[in-house]
Protein backbone atom coordinates (compact mmCIF):
# COMPACT_ATOMS: atom_id res chain seq x y z
CA UNK A 1 0.00 0.00 0.00
CA UNK A 2 1.23 3.43 -0.84
CA UNK A 3 2.26 5.87 1.88
CA UNK A 4 1.13 8.78 -0.29
CA UNK A 5 -2.59 9.25 -0.96
CA UNK A 6 -3.76 9.04 -4.60
CA UNK A 7 -4.61 12.76 -4.66
CA UNK A 8 -1.18 13.70 -3.31
CA UNK A 9 0.40 11.39 -5.87
CA UNK A 10 -1.43 13.32 -8.59
CA UNK A 11 -0.16 16.64 -7.21
CA UNK A 12 3.40 15.34 -7.04
CA UNK A 13 3.22 13.91 -10.55
CA UNK A 14 2.07 17.29 -11.82
CA UNK A 15 4.85 19.13 -9.95
CA UNK A 16 7.50 16.66 -11.18
CA UNK A 17 6.28 17.16 -14.74
CA UNK A 18 7.89 20.60 -14.68
CA UNK A 19 11.32 19.13 -14.00
CA UNK A 20 13.82 19.82 -16.74
CA UNK A 21 16.64 17.58 -15.62
CA UNK A 22 17.17 14.31 -13.80
CA UNK A 23 17.60 14.12 -10.04
CA UNK A 24 19.41 11.31 -8.24
CA UNK A 25 18.70 10.65 -4.60
CA UNK A 26 21.55 8.89 -2.83
CA UNK A 27 20.08 6.98 0.06
CA UNK A 28 22.61 6.21 2.81
CA UNK A 29 21.69 3.25 4.95
CA UNK A 30 23.08 0.36 6.94
CA UNK A 31 21.78 -3.15 7.50
CA UNK A 32 21.88 -3.23 11.27
CA UNK A 33 21.18 -0.64 13.93
CA UNK A 34 19.07 1.76 11.89
CA UNK A 35 15.48 1.84 13.09
CA UNK A 36 14.21 4.32 10.54
CA UNK A 37 16.16 3.26 7.42
CA UNK A 38 13.40 0.96 6.19
CA UNK A 39 10.73 3.64 6.52
CA UNK A 40 12.95 6.14 4.73
CA UNK A 41 13.55 3.70 1.89
CA UNK A 42 9.78 3.10 1.62
CA UNK A 43 9.13 6.84 1.34
CA UNK A 44 11.87 7.27 -1.28
CA UNK A 45 10.59 4.30 -3.30
CA UNK A 46 7.31 6.16 -3.79
CA UNK A 47 8.99 8.87 -5.87
CA UNK A 48 10.48 7.21 -9.01
CA UNK A 49 7.06 5.80 -10.07
CA UNK A 50 5.79 9.41 -10.12
CA UNK A 51 8.55 10.73 -12.39
CA UNK A 52 10.98 9.12 -14.79
CA UNK A 53 13.41 11.91 -13.89
CA UNK A 54 13.88 10.71 -10.31
CA UNK A 55 16.10 7.79 -9.39
CA UNK A 56 17.28 6.29 -6.12
CA UNK A 57 20.72 4.82 -5.44
CA UNK A 58 21.54 3.08 -2.21
CA UNK A 59 24.83 3.56 -0.41
CA UNK A 60 25.74 1.36 2.53
CA UNK A 61 27.42 3.46 5.21
CA UNK A 62 29.40 0.47 6.53
CA UNK A 63 30.42 -1.12 3.24
CA UNK A 64 30.87 2.12 1.29
CA UNK A 65 32.20 4.38 4.00
CA UNK A 66 34.47 6.26 1.61
CA UNK A 67 31.57 7.20 -0.61
CA UNK A 68 29.54 8.36 2.38
CA UNK A 69 32.49 10.46 3.54
CA UNK A 70 32.73 12.02 0.11
CA UNK A 71 29.20 13.33 0.61
CA UNK A 72 29.80 14.38 4.22
CA UNK A 73 27.46 11.72 5.57
CA UNK A 74 28.38 9.92 8.80
CA UNK A 75 24.99 8.73 10.04
CA UNK A 76 21.89 7.08 8.67
CA UNK A 77 19.30 7.33 7.30
CA UNK A 78 20.55 10.16 5.11
CA UNK A 79 19.77 11.43 1.64
CA UNK A 80 21.95 13.44 -0.73
CA UNK A 81 20.15 15.27 -3.53
CA UNK A 82 22.20 15.20 -6.73
CA UNK A 83 21.64 16.74 -10.11
CA UNK A 84 22.49 15.07 -13.37
CA UNK A 85 26.04 16.37 -13.38
CA UNK A 86 26.45 18.13 -10.07
CA UNK A 87 25.94 17.73 -6.36
CA UNK A 88 23.42 20.19 -4.93
CA UNK A 89 25.11 19.85 -1.51
CA UNK A 90 21.66 19.45 0.03
CA UNK A 91 21.39 16.61 2.55
CA UNK A 92 18.64 15.21 4.71
CA UNK A 93 19.43 13.39 7.93
CA UNK A 94 16.61 11.28 9.32
CA UNK A 95 13.26 10.16 7.95
CA UNK A 96 11.79 12.64 5.45
CA UNK A 97 8.29 12.55 6.95
CA UNK A 98 5.93 15.43 7.75
CA UNK A 99 7.39 18.82 6.83
CA UNK A 100 10.67 17.18 5.94
CA UNK A 101 8.92 15.38 3.12
CA UNK A 102 7.79 18.74 1.70
CA UNK A 103 11.36 20.03 2.03
CA UNK A 104 12.68 16.98 0.21
CA UNK A 105 10.19 17.47 -2.63
CA UNK A 106 11.17 21.14 -2.86
CA UNK A 107 14.83 20.17 -3.04
CA UNK A 108 14.07 17.67 -5.81
CA UNK A 109 12.16 20.32 -7.79
CA UNK A 110 14.94 22.87 -7.28
CA UNK A 111 17.63 20.51 -8.49
CA UNK A 112 15.30 19.44 -11.29
CA UNK A 113 15.21 22.97 -12.65
CA UNK A 114 12.80 25.09 -10.63
CA UNK A 115 14.28 28.58 -10.09
CA UNK A 116 15.57 29.16 -6.53
CA UNK A 117 13.29 31.23 -4.30
CA UNK A 118 16.20 33.50 -3.39
CA UNK A 119 16.23 37.10 -4.53
CA UNK A 120 18.81 38.04 -7.14
CA UNK A 121 20.71 40.10 -4.55
CA UNK A 122 20.89 37.21 -2.07
CA UNK A 123 21.88 34.81 -4.82
CA UNK A 124 24.84 37.04 -5.67
CA UNK A 125 25.87 37.37 -2.02
CA UNK A 126 25.78 33.59 -1.58
CA UNK A 127 27.56 32.85 -4.82
CA UNK A 128 30.39 35.09 -3.63
CA UNK A 129 30.99 33.07 -0.45
CA UNK A 130 34.55 31.81 -0.70
CA UNK A 131 34.80 29.96 2.62
CA UNK A 132 33.23 26.53 3.11
CA UNK A 133 30.09 26.92 5.23
CA UNK A 134 27.90 24.18 6.67
CA UNK A 135 24.29 24.85 7.55
CA UNK A 136 22.46 22.45 9.81
CA UNK A 137 18.74 23.08 10.03
CA UNK A 138 17.17 21.20 12.94
CA UNK A 139 13.53 20.28 12.60
CA UNK A 140 11.00 17.85 14.04
CA UNK A 141 8.56 15.69 12.07
CA UNK A 142 5.36 17.68 12.77
CA UNK B 1 21.49 28.43 -0.42
CA UNK B 2 23.66 25.36 -0.99
CA UNK B 3 22.26 25.10 -4.47
CA UNK B 4 23.49 28.55 -5.49
CA UNK B 5 26.82 28.50 -3.67
CA UNK B 6 29.48 25.85 -4.31
CA UNK B 7 30.96 26.52 -0.87
CA UNK B 8 27.77 25.91 1.08
CA UNK B 9 26.52 22.51 2.22
CA UNK B 10 23.10 22.27 3.88
CA UNK B 11 21.85 19.51 6.15
CA UNK B 12 18.22 19.19 7.21
CA UNK B 13 18.48 17.27 10.47
CA UNK B 14 15.57 15.46 12.04
CA UNK B 15 16.29 16.37 15.66
CA UNK B 16 14.36 13.57 17.38
CA UNK B 17 16.19 10.89 15.39
CA UNK B 18 19.60 12.30 16.24
CA UNK B 19 19.41 13.36 19.89
CA UNK B 20 23.21 13.45 20.07
CA UNK B 21 23.32 16.24 17.49
CA UNK B 22 20.37 18.01 19.10
CA UNK B 23 22.21 17.92 22.44
CA UNK B 24 25.50 18.99 20.93
CA UNK B 25 23.91 22.09 19.42
CA UNK B 26 21.51 22.62 22.33
CA UNK B 27 18.40 22.45 20.21
CA UNK B 28 15.45 23.31 22.43
CA UNK B 29 13.14 24.62 19.72
CA UNK B 30 12.79 24.20 15.99
CA UNK B 31 13.62 25.32 13.46
CA UNK B 32 17.12 26.05 14.65
CA UNK B 33 19.91 26.57 12.17
CA UNK B 34 23.58 26.25 13.04
CA UNK B 35 25.94 27.79 10.52
CA UNK B 36 29.59 26.80 10.83
CA UNK B 37 32.65 27.73 8.87
CA UNK B 38 35.99 29.45 9.12
CA UNK B 39 36.23 28.40 12.76
CA UNK B 40 33.14 30.41 13.69
CA UNK B 41 29.63 29.29 14.48
CA UNK B 42 26.36 31.24 14.49
CA UNK B 43 22.91 30.09 15.50
CA UNK B 44 19.70 31.23 13.90
CA UNK B 45 16.54 30.63 15.90
CA UNK B 46 13.18 30.29 14.23
CA UNK B 47 12.21 31.03 10.67
CA UNK B 48 13.38 34.44 9.51
CA UNK B 49 12.57 36.49 6.42
CA UNK B 50 15.01 35.65 3.64
CA UNK B 51 17.16 38.81 3.84
CA UNK B 52 17.54 38.51 7.62
CA UNK B 53 18.37 34.81 7.35
CA UNK B 54 21.09 35.40 4.74
CA UNK B 55 22.43 38.35 6.79
CA UNK B 56 22.78 36.15 9.87
CA UNK B 57 24.13 33.15 8.01
CA UNK B 58 26.85 35.24 6.39
CA UNK B 59 27.54 37.43 9.44
CA UNK B 60 30.34 35.09 10.48
CA UNK B 61 32.31 35.88 7.36
CA UNK B 62 32.76 39.51 8.30
CA UNK B 63 33.21 38.59 11.98
CA UNK B 64 35.99 36.11 11.29
CA UNK B 65 39.37 37.84 11.59
CA UNK B 66 41.38 35.11 9.92
CA UNK B 67 40.05 35.55 6.41
CA UNK B 68 39.21 39.11 5.44
CA UNK B 69 36.90 39.63 2.48
CA UNK B 70 38.92 39.98 -0.70
CA UNK B 71 39.01 43.54 -1.94
CA UNK B 72 37.79 44.12 -5.43
CA UNK B 73 39.45 46.97 -7.24
CA UNK B 74 37.08 49.23 -9.10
Amino acid sequence: MSLISPSDQDKLREAFNEMKSNVRLLFFTQTLGCETCLQTRQILDELPPLSSKISIEEVNLVLEGDKAKQYGVDRVPAIAVLGEHQDSRVRFLGTPAGYEFISLIQAVLLVGGRPPGLTEANRKRLAAVNTPLTLQVFTTPT
Amino acid sequence: MAFVSPNITAFAVEATEFPDLARKYQVSGVPKTVVAGNGVQVEILGALPQDAFVDQALSMLSAAPSEPEPQTKG
